[in-house]
Order: structure tokens, then C-alpha cells, then sequence
């Protein structure tokens, strides 16, 4: 058989179905803040199962790093599309009919729709109170702020910030600021909960089964071994499937039908659902007049909606990436996680250094200005390389940082002084602490069965696993086969995210395949466990076991009439240590610069009203095949080389590239998505100066 | 009422409301899941199918439209059809959620068009979006489809 994922033979979760199953929807508010004064339901027919806030009452408060969730809002509601009830029927036509027929009043609260006014000593609560969650995926000290809207504040203290600034020559400061993204994965939310004798079995599109497991257990007060969770192949994610998302309402909505019941979200949902971290991020830089750094401060707010999800993760990775890959004795970073009452924030392509680097690197450049050093050279000069500390004191091995930005500096024709020409570099964390465990069989006629946890969205993960499998079992790719992760048979992994799964699951399975040489029972098993973590007062520790190192360059023109920008190339540069599956390697390259691009020129959810008021594929709009600029992109090696993780190293360093190719044409660009509008901004601040000078 | 049309060159008949939308009739009475829904407003081509050698998106069509008509999706090609061929060397498949219709679409370009520029490329295929951002692979899926020539 061709590949099913060509040929359209694949099944994803939304194809999933079984007898007797119902169809779930669901009825979201209205409004971004308010109290649910009344609901009725009288009018719905009988043979609708209707699912209300009571039902739901007696069920536990989840959310993977702050409990700040149940199944459906007791009383309040906290952005436009927070799910207020939930509906099963016979047809997807009838559970929509039925929800036309219920009656929901409001009393409108106050709300906050941007970090910066969240973070005012006056702004209206989110939450009353941040609980810290029992789940696996709250692994490092999370620090609410009682009494604000601040869920997790991170913080990160190298040196003497006011001794490193006394002492520099030149300083500079600005303001950045990122715009909210949607993922936009082809397949949307989709999961089949069914009931079996007190055992929940949760077929859903999701990259994180045993946090999902998890929090589904201490939803429902079961123990995580009575559910199963499977995840089949899906349809894309980005981020948008981590942790609990319908999953709950799906379950609870089963439970009280005794049915089957099946829910999948439409594009509007989508854009309710999970979304990236608008962030405004505050950058002092300074430095002694030969370029050398001396101090950095940086102050995030990143805007998590209206629950926490994994916002407090994402603040943290933002925070201690955001010094950059340069060696700074004199570093100070505080990163907050702000509630708002938008759609919540969570994992994304990136994870939260797409924005610190836009802010970082951006800043980089105008330094450079300043000092009038070129851009390039400065990177050069202050670059973290190989036996150096970085600022949380973890010393970096397997360092890649020059080659990466030399590569990209060159293949974009780069000359000192000529312009248009623009780079970036970043360095991303991958999760740690981290584990995984994976367990090979021998089967009759030369066959191999490996059960891991390892979720497929599309990144090829389960391809590397099985080429790296072939190779250390001197069998054929064809000869493995690796079902679907089920939570009840798959060893546990921590879960498919931050680019983990090729380097930890990767080593995993050596071992388990040393150990099935060994053993006689045709079986083996293998784990690989990271250690780390960071002082969340201080930052410091081990950030990373190991860490994504990659730049960007860009080549750009521009209208300065109509403020378009023609980006004429981009290329990325990723260090990949050693490639398992060149062509899927590439392809994750060519994904995340794409994404990157969109990011940069386009992508933006717009809050009209408290609301996302773009919130389809016409208003939304992301990168179509005609609508790419040359993009070329380069996968370093080296001999000896660790395998590094690549689904998403090109994307961040993508639109600071640009942006300081436009910042060589004197353009200063702060704001993401670079606009026309904001492009013609620049222009006349650019004209501004220069008449100034004049 | 039932709506009679012809399917990836068989005729069907089905008993259903002739305004519900072609893409769930192909779902759901018909079980072709290589169709999918994504966007709901006929933008981002997952959905696309070929009617009377047209393409056209499924979301969009109430299904009483297709009656009489001759309809087709992936499901019509050949396992060996060289536009799939192409698609499998040049890997240009990630999740593989908008591949199918990317597929149709090409076959119905090298119909129309059997040796496409870039452009040309990319003129057919801007209303299929590709999240996962397989671009430039689908392209030179697209340029190998077109060597190899029309299925025989």
C-alpha cells in the first residue's frame, strides 16, 4: 500500500467513530467577562443530552501548571468562546439546532484585554487565586503574584545589572512588542470519549497523553491507570493539542449520556482555543564602546488568556533564552506570565523564543547602530562558544552558534554595510527535566514492535524512530512496526513537544535495543532521564540539556510609498548535530521558515471588542505556496555530533532577520506583524530623524 | 429527498436534506474521508473535489448541486498514478490532513497544463493552504508528476 497520507487512506481523529456515538457541541459566551446569571435549557428536545455548569460542579479544578479550569465555568465566564455548556444529539445538525434553543443570561463584568493593562495596580482579576497544579507538566517552581493578574513571574540574576550599566559606554532601551497567532492545523480539535465500566477511553488528536491522563484523573477523581488515552496520527498541531482541551467536556459529556460521544471544533472554535503569546518585552542592552557586552536587562509580559495552561512554561522559556547565545556578565530578566480575558495561550511552534528573539536580536542591531560596529561583527565578538557559561552558569557543549550564523550570513551574499541585508541567532531550550522510555519486540519472521508514546502530527517522528530503529536492528524501515500511542500499552515519555522526541526518544531506543541484544526474552526496554531545572528566583542551573542553536538571514527591498516590503530571500541555518531522515529534517526547516514568514509579514489576531475579531481563514491569513519569498535553509552537521531536535529552530530567528534587514535601510521596526502600515511608520520616523539631523 | 449522481465513476444514490453541504454527504452517507473540512468557507482546499472536470469546494456546494453530475475525489487514482508517485519521492507529505486535495488538484493541473511553470504552480495551487508549509517539495512533486507524464 502507497502512503496513506498521500493516497487519503490516512485516518485522523475526526474519522474516528463507534456505534451508538453521539455528536458533541458546544455553547461558548459572548462575552470576554461576566457572570452566568441564568441558563435554560426547557426547550430542548428530550433526546438532546445537555451538559451544564451543575453537572459538572462535583468535578475537580485542573490545568496542567495552574488549576485554574474546570470542565465547564461555575458561575463566570472569562473570554469570548469560554464554553458556558456543552450539547450530545444523534446528528452534528441536531446538537447545533439544540443549541439555538438554550437561553443564557449574563451580568458583564469588567475586563483587561492586553498584559500591559493586566498588569496595572487597578486592573480587574482574572482569577481570584493562582492554585499551583498537581500534573506532571507543573515540574519547575512556579511563583503567582497573589492579588494581580500575574500567574507565574520568573526571574533570572547574573552579576550586578547597575555595577554592568555604570560601566558601559554606550545603552541602549526599547519596547517590543509580539501579536497573538493562531496555529491554524488543517485538522481541528477532535476527540471520541467512551465509557466502559467505570473506565474512560479517550481517543483524541493530542500531543501530550500522559499530562492528558493526568489531568483527566484528577478531574474525575480516578485513578490515571482506569483511562486510556490513544492518540492517532493527526492532522497537524504546532502546540495547539497539548494538555486537556475538549477532552473533559468530550468525557463528562459521555458519562452523563452512557454513549459515546464525539466532538469536533469548527474553524471559529479553533481560534478560541488555544492561540500564541501576544508579549511586549522591554530590552536594556549595554555595552563597552568596543562592542563588548556588559549588561542586559529584559522584562517580558507574556499574555496567557484567560487560564494559565502552560503560559507559565512559556514565560519561563521566554525569559531564559531571552540574554541570547552571547556571554553577558551582568544579566537581570524578569518574565511574567499575565492573565487577560482572551482566549488562552499556550504551546506554540517556538515556544515563546520566537518573541524574546524578536526583541533580543532586534535590539542587537540597533546596539550595533549606536556603536556603529557592524551587525554581524557584534554577534561575532560577544557569541557564546564552546566550555562558555551561559548566565544561568550551565556551560555549553556541542556549541554551534558561529557556524550557524556564519552560514546564514553568507548564503544571503552578506557584506558589511550594504543594505537590506539583515541576520539573527538563537539559541531555544528544550524541556528538561526530561524522560522517555520506549520498549522493542522481537516478532516472528524478522519483524520488530515498538511501543512508545512518541504522538505523530505530521513532524516524522515516528519515521526518524523507525530509520534509527532499522539501523541498530540491521532490519528494514518496513520491518518496524510502531502503533498509535495508547496510554494503557506505551511506556511513559514526558510528551511530543519542545523538539524532544528524535534526541530523547531516539536515545531511549539505543537502549532498548542493547537491551533487547542482550536479553532472551525477545524484548527490550530503555529509558533516557535529563536532570535540570532552574532556581526560579535566580535562573540559575541547567535550562536545557541540550539546546537548539540556530540564525536566520534575510534579504529585503521597500516600497517607501506604500510601505510593502518585498522580502527577496531568507535563509535559515539550523545545527541538526547529525540528520536521521534528511528529506523530513528539510521539511521541518521549510515548515517553521514559513511559519516564521507569516509571523513576521502577516499573522495577526486582531481583539475587536474583547474578542478575536478575525477569526476565520479569510480575515486570518496564513502563507499560501504563492505567497513565499526565496527561502533556502541549510542543516549543519558534524562529526560526533548529538542528534539535536529541529521542528521549530528556523521559525523565531525568522522575522528578526527581516527585521534588521530593514533596520539597515534605517527602518525601525518594534512591532510584529511588520506591517505596510507599520513599514510606512517607520519611514516617516526615519524621515523625522533625518530632518532632526538637518 | 435522493439526490443521484455519479462518483468517482460509479453511480450513487442518496437519501438526504439536497441543502446540506456536498462535503458531509462525502463523509458521512458516501465514506470518503479523504475530503476534509477545515476552513468551512471554501478557502483553504482540504475539501476540494472535481465536478464535471471542475474543481470545486465541497463545504461549499450543497449536494442537491450535484445532481446528475460526475464528481471525484482522490479516491479516483490509480495507487500508481504519477501525480502520487511524485508526491511519495519528492516527500512532500507532512501531516498529510490537505495532501489528497493537493494531489487532485495537480492531476487536474497536468490535465489542463502538462508541463507548469513555478507560477503556473503556483496560480493552481494558492486556494490549497499547507500549514505544515511542504511548499517547495509539493512543487517538485508537481515537476516530477509532469516527467513522468499522464497516467497510460
Amino acid at each position: 500500500m502507497k502512503d496513506p497520507r498521500i493516497t487519503g487512506r490516512q485516518k485522523y481523529v475526526i474519522d474516528a467513530a463507534v456505534e451508538g456515538m453521539l455528536h458533541g457541541r458546544i455553547l461558548r459566551s459572548v462575552y470576554p467577562s461576566a457572570r452566568i446569571t441564568s441558563i435554560d435549557t426547557s426547550m430542548v428536545p428530550e433526546d438532546v443530552v445537555v451538559l451544564t455548569p451543575q453537572d459538572v460542579a462535583g468535578l475537580h479544578h485542573y490545568g496542567c501548571q495552574i488549576a485554574d479550569q474546570t470542565v465547564l465555568p461555575q458561575d463566570q465566564v472569562r473570554f469570548v468562546g469560554d464554553p458556558v455548556l456543552a450539547v450530545a444529539a444523534e446528528s452534528v445538525a441536531a446538537a447545533e439546532e439544540a443549541l439555538l434553543m438554550i437561553d443564557v443570561e449574563y451580568e458583564e463584568l469588567p475586563g483587561v484585554f492586553d498584559a500591559v493593562s493586566a498588569t496595572a495596580p487597578d486592573a480587574p482579576l482574572v482569577h481570584d487565586r493562582h492554585k499551583i497544579s498537581e500534573n506532571d507538566a507543573a515540574y519547575f517552581g512556579i511563583r503567582p503574584v497573589d492579588g494581580t493578574n500575574i500567574c507565574h513571574r520568573f526571574r533570572l540574576i547574573q552579576g550586578d545589572i547597575e555595577a554592568g550599566f555604570a560601566g558601559a559606554d554606550v545603552i541602549v532601551e526599547e519596547t517590543f512588542t509580539t501579536a497573538g497567532a493562531a496555529h491554524v492545523s488543517m485538522e481541528p480539535h477532535a476527540a471520541l470519549a467512551s465509557w466502559d465500566d467505570g473506565r474512560l477511553k479517550m481517543v483524541t488528536g493530542n500531543q501530550t497523553p500522559f499530562n492528558l491522563r493526568g489531568d483527566l484523573a484528577t478531574i474525575f477523581g480516578m485513578k490515571p491507570e482506569d483511562i486510556q488515552v490513544i492518540c492517532p496520527p493527526m492532522g497537524g498541531s504546532f502546540g495547539a493539542k497539548t494538555f486537556v482541551r475538549i477532552e473533559g467536556i468530550a468525557a463528562a459529556l459521555a458519562r452523563k449520556a452512557d454513549r459515546p460521544v464525539r466532538i469536533i471544533l469548527d474553524r471559529a472554535e479553533e481560534f478560541q482555543t488555544l492561540n500564541r503569546h501576544p508579549s511586549t518585552i522591554r530590552v536594556k542592552i549595554g555595552a563597552r564602546s568596543d562592542g563588548a557586552l556588559l549588561a542586559k536587562e529584559v522584562h517580558c509580559l507574556a499574555d496567557t488568556g484567560a487560564y494559565a495552561d502552560c503560559g507559565p512554561g512559556v514565560a519561563q522559556k521566554m525569559g531564559f533564552a531571552s540574554p541570547g547565545p552571547y556571554r553577558i556578565p551582568h544579566v537581570r530578566v524578569e518574565s511574567n506570565s499575565v492573565y487577560t480575558n482572551l482566549p488562552p495561550n499556550g504551546a506554540y511552534r517556538g515556544y515563546g523564543q520566537m518573541q524574546s528573539i524578536w526583541a533580543s536580536e532586534r535590539t542587537m542591531d540597533l546596539l550595533a547602530g549606536k556603536l556603529g560596529i557592524d551587525p554581524l561583527e557584534l554577534r561575532l565578538k560577544n557569541l557564546l562558544r564552546e566550555g562558555d557559561a551561559y548566565c544561568t552558569g550551565e556551560v555549553m557543549h556541542d556549541v554551534a552558534f558561529e557556524e550557524c550564523l556564519r552560514d546564514a550570513a553568507a548564503a544571503i551574499g552578506y557584506e558589511p554595510g550594504q543594505p537590506g541585508l539583515g541576520v539573527s541567532v538563537l539559541m531555544k531550550g528544550m524541556q528538561t527535566p526530561s524522560f522517555a522510555s520506549i520498549r522493542v519486540r522481537a516478532k516472528p519472521g524478522g519483524r520488530y514492535h515498538i511501543d512508545c508514546a512518541t504522538v505523530e502530527m505530521g513532524q516524522g517522528s515516528r519515521k526518524a524512530l523507525a530509520t534509527m530503529a532499522a539501523d541498530l536492528l540491521g532490519c528494514a524501515v518496513g520491518d518496524i512496526d510502531i502503533p498509535a500511542p495508547d496510554t494503557d500499552v506505551s511506556p511513559p515519555d514526558t510528551r511530543t513537544t519542545s523538539s524532544r522526541s528524535t534526541h530523547m526518544m531516539g536515545r531511549a531506543l539505543e537502549v532498548a535495543v542493547a537491551n533487547l541484544k542482550d536479553s532472551d526474552t525477545g524484548e527490550g526496554f530503555g529509558e533516557i532521564r535529563e536532570n535540570g531545572g532552574l532556581d526560579p528566583d535566580t535562573g540559575q542551573g541547567i535550562a536545557s540539556s541540550h539546546w537548539h542553536q540556530g540564525a536566520a538571514g534575510a534579504r529585503v527591498s521597500v516600497d517607501e510609498e506604500t510601505g510593502a516590503v518585498t522580502v527577496e530571500h531568507v535563509h535559515a541555518a539550523v545545527y541538526a548535530g547529525r540528520v536521521v531522515v534528511r528529506k523530513q529534517a528539510e521539511l521541518q526547516n521549510e515548515g517553521s521558515m514559513i511559519m516564521g514568514y507569516g509571523t513576521a509579514m502577516f499573522e495577526s489576531l486582531d481583539i475587536l471588542d474583547g474578542a478575536i475579531g478575525n477569526p476565520n481563514l479569510s480575515d486570518y491569513n496564513v502563507p499560501s505556496i504563492a505567497d513565499l519569498p526565496k527561502l533556502t535553509h541549510s542543516l549543519i552537521e558534524r562529526e560526533g555530533g548529538d542528534v539535536h531536535g529541529l521542528g521549530e529552530t528556523a521559525l523565531p530567528p525568522v522575522p528578526a532577520a527581516i527585521g534588521n534587514a530593514l533596520q539597515s535601510l534605517g527602518l525601525t521596526l518594534r512591532d510584529l506583524p511588520m506591517t505596510p502600515e507599520r513599514v510606512l511608520a517607520a519611514v516617516d520616523e526615519a524621515t523625522d530623524r533625518t530632518e532632526d539631523a538637518a | 429527498m435522493k439526490i443521484a449522481f455519479e462518483l468517482n465513476g460509479t453511480p450513487v444514490e442518496v437519501e438526504t436534506d439536497p441543502a446540506n453541504m456536498a462535503l458531509s454527504v462525502l463523509r458521512g452517507e458516501c465514506g470518503i474521508t479523504s475530503v476534509r473540512g477545515t476552513c468551512g468557507i471554501g478557502l483553504c482546499g482540504t475539501c476540494t473535489m472535481i465536478v464535471d472536470g471542475k474543481t470545486t469546494a465541497s463545504c461549499l456546494m450543497p449536494v442537491g448541486a450535484l445532481a446528475g453530475r460526475r464528481v471525484e475525489t482522490v479516491d479516483v487514482l490509480n495507487e500508481d498514478d504519477p501525480v502520487i508517485d511524485a508526491f511519495i519521492e519528492a516527500n512532500a507529505v507532512q501531516c498529510g490532513f490537505c495532501i489528497p486535495a493537493m494531489v487532485l488538484t495537480v492531476r487536474k493541473l497536468l490535465e489542463d497544463n502538462p508541463k507548469p511553470t513555478d507560477d503556473e504552480i503556483d496560480m493552481a495551487l494558492a486556494g490549497n493552504i499547507c500549514r505544515c508549509g511542504c511548499y517547495a517539495k509539493i512543487r517538485d512533486a508537481v515537476h516530477l508528476a509532469a516527467a513522468k507524464g499522464n497516467p497510460a
